[in-house]
């Protein structure tokens, strides 16, 4: 297990009335979560809330968090990330009854981006467009697939970009609650001591280039870079909602002493018998 | 771009695409742009000026009147799927598939919106996509050089290499940790990383102390095992 340094900060922006985004920061389960609520009367703070209050509850084993139906276990992925993938279909399914409950909440959803850190790896997780970035030995690399259909075209044809017009810029493809099942992107990376992770709504990465991030996190410790980040994308408009989580991987436990562990093994081995 | 679309009764009489910064006249006589034959409309009845992504409908001091919805107006800002009356036709307004109408648009410009399912799937397809919307992964293989046999496809997002015999690649050697290395499949590409043992992975004869992004043809070393990378 590691010991895992976190900052998060949610700020409404220069231009919006009310603050959509929802994060969630729980050091004890190691689960950070971003987001980016949208659509209904106002209904987008319910959203994103169901969402983050459901993958809390349902990592923690809260029997009121239900069971989802959506029962698919991915072989893919490992016997953690399925666990939070089962968070993730649980989530869209409370929201989208909670949109189907009340006429004010019609046609409400949120995007979700999780980092979940098990014994070993960390899992990043994804419905939507709100990024997860990993800063690792002076690079940056984005651990989410975007759902936006930019992006999807781009990947299908990236000479065809042109032909897509400029009103789908903020069109997704997937979000949570819009539909009665959903699809996330998840990935499996392996963490290690002095690695940076960062989480954030689109209200940041519309402003603020994953170079600038990455130089921000590098030099300031979390809490700080997390004001750094919201106060660089206000200055430059601050048009929508701004959210950012910063974790900082402090120790790894059980590795960083993998020669030590490997020849106690090779002693263990040897006296079992197992040479 | 919108649609006029003039209808008799059940009958479709024809279709006419509004052009930007352009008018479209209506009216009974020949010179105008839609003609309604009917006694009922006046010779130039109405028009129609497509300005700033605006559809205007301008009654032109007709004798019957023009209607948008059933009601009457002198002038009125079209939206989508409004009807329009004149004598006993009728004109509806409509946008081509997976349109959005441009006033709809700019209000939405800085609001996150989903497109519906039907309206994705119409995008793609005209645009020569998959319909799905993703883009083909690139899948990558294994071709084991020494130390085993044979290919081995890295499905996992998480591929475990090491001694323990949960691991994917189970590899043998004194040195080699329980599980010596992962390949990771993220959405960047595939990297290798070092997690415990004496013995560290090599890719094309380095040793990896922590992780690197894998490229095709990499040859990757894990104790005994020896590995050739290709993308499917």
């Amino acid at each position: 297990m590691a010991t895992i340094i976190s900052a998060g900060i949610s700020d409404v922006g220069k231009k919006r009335s009310n603050n959509e985004d929802s994060f969630l920061i729980d050091d004890q389960q190691k689960l950070f979560i971003v987001a980016d609520g949208m659509g209904g009367h106002n209904a987008g703070d319910v959203a994103s809330q169901i969402v983050v209050e459901t993958m809390a509850r349902h990592m923690k084993d809260d029997p009121d968090a239900g069971e989802t139906d959506a029962s698919d276990y991915d072989e893919t992925l490992s016997v953690a990330s399925n666990k939070l993938l089962a968070g993730i279909h649980l989530a869209n399914q409370r929201v989208h009854e909670s949109a189907a409950e009340d006429e004010n909440r019609k046609g409400m959803g949120a995007t979700l981006s999780a980092i979940h850190f098990s014994d070993n790896c960390l899992t990043a997780a994804n419905v939507g467009d709100s990024p997860i970035y990993l800063v690792h030995e002076g690079t940056i690399e984005p651990l989410h697939v975007l759902h936006t259909v930019i992006a999807e075209q781009q990947a299908i044809d990236p000479d065809g970009i042109s032909e897509i017009e400029e009103r789908y810029r903020h069109m997704l493809t997937r979000a949570m609650g819009t539909n009665e099942t959903v699809q996330p992107d998840a990935c499996e990376v392996q963490y290690f001591k002095g690695d940076i992770l960062v989480i954030c709504s689109d209200g940041l990465s519309n402003k603020v280039t994953p170079d600038d991030i990455h130089d921000i996190v590098s030099k300031e410790p979390p809490d700080k870079a997390c004001q750094t980040l919201v106060d660089l994308a206000n200055e430059r408009d601050g048009d929508d909602n701004i959210t950012a989580i910063v974790l900082r991987v402090k120790s790894v436990r059980g590795r960083g002493m993998g020669v030590v562990v490997s020849i106690l093994d090779m002693i263990k081995d040897f006296f079992t018998g197992k040479r | 771009m919108p649609k006029l679309t003039l209808m008799f009764q059940e009958k479709t009489l024809g279709e006419y695409d509004c052009e930007k910064e352009k008018s479209i006249t209506i009216g009974r006589h020949a010179d105008n742009d839609i003609v309604i034959d009917n006694l009922g409309a006046s010779g130039h009845h109405a028009k129609i000026d497509y300005l700033n992504d605006v559809l205007l409908l301008t009654d032109l001091g007709s004798t019957n009147g023009t209607f948008v919805n059933e009601k009457l107006v002198a002038s009125h800002k079209l939206r989508k799927d409004d009807v329009i009356a004149i004598a006993k036709h009728t004109l509806v307004v409509t946008y081509g598939d997976g349109e959005v109408e441009p006033e709809e648009a700019a209000s939405l410009m800085d609001k996150t919106m989903v497109m519906d399912t039907e309206q994705h799937r119409a995008l793609m397809e005209k645009s020569g996509g998959a319909g799905t919307g993703k883009a083909e992964e690139k899948g990558a293989m294994l071709t084991f050089l020494s130390g085993r046999e044979g290919e081995m496809e890295i499905s996992k997002k998480l591929t475990k290499i090491g001694k323990d015999p949960g691991s994917d690649i189970v590899v043998s050697g004194f040195t080699v940790g329980k599980t010596a290395a992962t390949i990771s499949m993220r959405p960047n590409g595939y990297f290798l990383s070092y997690v415990e043992g004496m013995s560290k992975p090599k890719v094309n004869g380095e040793a990896v102390k922590q992780s690197v992004k894998l490229n095709e043809f990499d040859i990757i070393e894990i104790g005994s095992v020896k590995a050739e990378l290709t993308f499917t």
